[in-house]
């Protein structure tokens, strides 16, 4: 196109609807997430007032972020009786890899064994376990740790009480902590990530396919390795990236866990380290040096997201198949597999719903503090929920926030939706992509941002300043983060209503927007919906801005904020079972927010992926 | 009513070529088809028309004034579209009423002419249900309700009869003829069915790969068609590959086995061009008719009775032609058969590779 036929082009779209949904969009993407990460990126590159790589080779060579050689720390160690399963410190960066790494390859291995499973074989309880293995998408940030801390743990765990107390299995106590703990904490909150994209691939594959190949005599392992591998691998890959980025950016784990064992290895991770050094913004400065460490994680992150995008766009080869509804095939195996399968996934649910069964536990028992087993029952920890002020403060401050948070979700997801789908405007693609990446941006690493943007000497002591008051800027992290939500809810609302019934309003004589008001959004308010609720969720429920710019104000704290510091054992109001209700109280509400979006609004939840 | 006239128009998707310097003009309540195989770029050209799509260059008038770039919405044409395009989240009154409420018609007016519009199609007192509830001409019904209700100044038709099934189509084909005859609206119809093409028309234009290769009446197009293209597209019969020689400046075709003399109706043959020999098979005839025209006599390879008549395989001198003839007449597998063709039904055209 030359520069003529584009501004013809244009002229004929920009309507005044477009403009103004542009307009939206671009201002609060840029202001919200593209200039404060350039100016984060900026601040990890100055040196002395200049451009330098100072801060980044300053962290690349200092064995307190990378040492090859172990700096402490146990791995499968026995002393005493005791069996410590700690991990070993190879620096904070290292460290970050290697459990980042860890616990996508464990989320890959269970998430296709459990997806192969439920998608190709018929056996009893399958419609239950369906459920059941999706229970860890259920958020009880950093209480879920804790629990596993305290299961674990060599001194009063249940595991411990059981296996070698009770049962007389195992010849040492064992201690899970460290490095290893957090690995195990977030494989089990994150392999439902893997086991949904896995399933949904599964369910896409037209089972002439397989059915060809065994046809041509390809059974078994050759069937699996050649033909329904290849044909789930973009899915396996989309869903690994996004556990690799959530566990590089988690703060629910170490701060879960140190705050259960009080283990210093659990800290030494990048999340952590960035978490820390809010404490030392309240002075008005940030140090440069943490800024290159959020460069480092959003650098990973973005690169290995956009990465996978490409190549899951490149990929959708299930496409090609034509006409005709299929359903998966499924094989009916011997009583003797059957059992093996129930009884796999069986122990994988309970293992995998430890954190919830234990949140429930200590918010409605005084196991917290009664040794391995509860002994009885109490209502003080849910009554604490309206009866202590700074807690119904929290609660209200997450309410209030995500509640406008979604108001702004729903006007700029829709909006890019709606451009990116129908609109043939030059750059629409960066639209897509700016709306698409903060799934991929650390939390952590765009609190650091908007320090340095709100922060900075321009809006210094305004209301917008996160030192004045925070809840403006949490407001609009919850916006930008939980944004991919709405925004791919909506575009699949989109893609079910076909160009033409647009086409034949503005045929009619109807305007644009007159178009969209009459004609789209009716078709899609389910879609909005849907998204905004999934949105108003995961927004209750964000971990990192939450407990690092909302660490600002004491008055503005949102729940995650407040659960994190009883958790890590700071809050003066007292037992972490009130965290533990706190969680409750969350799983209520994504609980609820489930069902309506499943039976009311009959909405397929929209899960995480590329 | 209006005159709607193409200048130029060229537009591109990419490297393809959707419409290629299409020049044509549809008068004033003329019944225009553009006919072509799928992918040829015919509805590109009717969403230009209706303001859909914009052309890379080139112009769109109504009645003289320039409407290349004014959105549809400005434009009062009126089209039906392939699938419908009915609102799902709308009752059938409500559909139709559409066009109306967007031009802020009082309420009594919209009911009226709503009701009007639904009699028109037969459809009266079905305003109540959703789309859904309705059958496929149903549908077909209300969408072209919802557009005549406007009084279009121009109605485009997009391939509105390919979802139904074939007794439906050749009804609603003349529904939507009587209608148009009626109402003396310009109409603008799209189809890959060149019989539905040729019932309806006034005029036809032939598309392929984007560029218009002929406009004419449905007679002209079938009996005169102006190239290889066009005489493989309409019709049925073998198109013969020979060498031409003249004599009085009329071709003989040399085609192998046989020789035949015909008629250069493109004015484009030269002495020894290869040539393409058109021969329809209603054309022969068994007895010798009152006029000059070519014997063939041949072998009948394979004889098949339609009903009307009798389709015949015939091979004259090892080509073999297809051949229509009474259905009384003895044709034998091996048999012998002698047929004839006036020579102005042996259409002599310069040959061309058909893409």
């Amino acid at each position: 196109m030359g520069a003529k036929e584009i501004v013809r082009a244009l002229r004929r779209e920009l309507d005044a609807m477009t403009v103004i949904q542009l307009l939206i969009a671009y201002s609060i993407l840029i202001v919200f997430l593209v200039i404060p990460l350039v100016l984060m990126v900026r601040a990890a590159f100055l040196y002395q007032g200049k451009f330098s790589f100072h801060w980044f080779i300053d962290i690349l060579t200092s064995p307190e972020f990378i040492s090859f050689s172990p700096r402490g720390g146990m791995l499968f160690e026995v002393r005493r009786g005791t069996m410590y399963i700690w991990g070993n410190d190879h620096g904070i960066l290292l460290n970050s890899l290697i459990v980042a790494f860890s616990v996508t390859v464990l989320c890959s291995i269970i998430g296709v064994v459990a997806a192969m499973l439920m998608g190709r074989y018929r056996f009893p309880g399958k419609a239950v376990f369906r459920v059941l293995l999706l229970i860890p998408l259920l958020a009880t940030p950093f209480v879920n740790a804790y629990v596993i801390g305290k299961l674990f743990s060599p001194r009063g765990g249940f595991i411990n009480f059981l296996l070698v107390d009770t049962l007389n299995i195992l010849p040492w106590r064992i201690d899970i902590d460290g490095l290893v703990g957090v690995i195990l904490a977030q494989t089990l909150s994150f392999y439902p990530i893997v086991f949904l994209n896995v399933l949904a691939s599964l369910n896409n594959i037209d089972p002439s396919v397989e059915e060809m190949a065994e046809n041509l005599g390809a059974k078994g392992l050759r069937l699996f390795r050649t033909i329904t591998f290849p044909l789930f691998r973009p899915g396996l890959a989309a869903g690994a990236i996004i556990v690799f980025i959530f566990s590089l950016e988690d703060l629910g784990a170490p701060v879960g866990f140190s705050g259960a064992r009080g283990n210093p290895l659990a800290r030494k991770l990048v999340s952590f380290q960035i978490f820390s050094s809010f404490a030392e913004a309240l002075t008005g400065t940030f140090s440069p040096k943490i800024a290159a460490l959020a460069v480092i994680i959003l650098f990973l992150a973005v690169v290995g997201f956009l990465g996978v995008r490409r190549y899951v766009s490149r990929s959708r080869y299930t496409m090609l198949s034509k006409g005709g509804r299929w359903s998966p095939r499924l094989r009916t195996p011997s009583v003797m597999t059957r059992s093996l399968i129930i009884a796999s996934l069986g122990f994988l649910v309970i293992l995998a719903s430890m954190p919830q069964i234990g949140t429930l536990l200590m918010a409605t028992t005084n196991w917290a503090t009664s040794g391995p087993v509860p002994t009885e029952g109490t209502t003080e920890y849910l009554a604490t929920l309206t009866s202590n002020p700074d807690v119904s403060r929290a609660i209200v401050n997450s309410l209030i926030y995500s509640g406008a948070a979604v108001l702004i979700m729903v006007l700029v997801g829709s909006s890019v939706a709606y451009i990116v789908a129908r609109r043939a405007i030059p750059g629409r693609s960066v639209l897509d992509i700016l709306a698409t990446i903060p799934v991929a941006v650390p939390g952590v690493a765009l609190a650091v941002g908007y320090f340095f943007l709100f922060s900075s000497d321009f809006f210094r002591g305004s209301i917008i300043d996160p030192i004045v008051d925070p809840a403006l800027l949490l407001i609009f992290a919850y916006s930008i983060r939980r944004l991919p939500f709405t925004v791919r809810s909506v575009s699949a609302g989109l893609s079910q209503v076909d160009k033409s019934l647009e086409e034949s309003s503005l045929n009619l004589g109807a305007n644009r927007p007159t178009t969209f008001f009459k004609i789209v959004l009716p078709l899609i308010i389910g879609h909005i919906l849907g998204g905004a609720i999934l949105s108003f969720v995961y927004s209750m429920s964000e971990v990192s801005t939450s407990v690092t710019l909302g660490a600002l104000r004491e008055d503005r704290v949102p729940i995650t904020f407040f659960i994190s510091q009883i958790v890590y054992g700071m809050a003066a109001v007292g037992s972490v079972s009130i965290g533990a209700a706190l969680c409750m109280l969350l799983m209520a509400v994504q609980i609820t927010a489930m069902a309506i979006s499943n039976y009311v609004l009959k909405q397929k939840v929209a899960f995480l992926g590329v | 009513m209006v005159k709607v006239e193409l200048k130029g128009v060229t537009k591109r998707f990419g490297d393809v070529i959707a419409a290629g310097d299409v020049s044509l003009q549809i008068e004033d309540g003329e019944f225009f088809t553009f006919l072509g195989p799928s992918g040829c770029g015919k509805t590109t050209t009717m969403r230009m028309i209706a303001g859909l799509e914009y052309p890379d260059e080139g112009g769109v008038f109504f009645d003289g004034e320039d409407v290349t770039n004014l959105p549809s919405f400005k434009r009062n044409t009126g089209m039906v579209f392939q699938n419908y395009a009915l609102w799902p989240h709308m009752k059938v009154f409500e559909n139709v009423a559409y066009g109306l409420r967007v031009r802020k018609v009082d309420g009594a007016e919209v009911e009226k002419r709503v009701d009007e519009a639904l009699d028109l199609v037969h459809l009266g007192g079905l305003g109540d249900r959703f789309p859904s509830q309705l059958s496929g001409g149903q549908q077909q019904r209300v969408a072209l309700a919802r557009v005549m209700v406007i009084n279009p100044s121009v109605l485009l038709l997009d391939e509105p009869l390919s979802n139904l099934d074939a007794k439906l189509r050749v009804e609603m084909r003349e529904e939507i003829k009587d209608l148009q005859r009626k109402l003396g609206i310009t109409t603008i119809y799209v189809t890959h069915d060149q019989e539905e093409a040729m019932a309806v028309s006034d005029r036809v234009a032939i598309q392929n790969h984007g560029v218009i290769r002929q406009v004419g009446t449905p007679s002209e197009i079938y009996s005169f068609p102006r190239d290889v293209f066009i005489a493989t597209f309409i019709g049925r019969g073998a198109i013969l590959e020979g060498a031409a020689s003249l004599s009085d400046g009329r071709p003989r075709v040399d085609l192998g086995g046989f020789t035949v003399e015909g008629v250069d109706t493109v004015s484009a043959v030269g002495d020894g061009d290869r040539v393409a020999c058109v021969m329809r098979p209603e054309s022969f005839s068994v007895a010798e008719p009152g006029e000059p025209s070519n014997r063939l006599d041949g072998v009948v390879e394979w004889s098949s009775f339609i009903g009307p008549y009798r389709e015949v395989k015939l091979n004259v001198g090892g080509t073999t032609l297809l051949v229509d003839v009474p259905p009384e007449t003895e044709t034998p597998v091996g048999g012998s058969l002698t047929v004839y063709i006036p020579v102005r039904m042996t259409i002599v055209l310069p040959w061309d590779e058909v893409k």
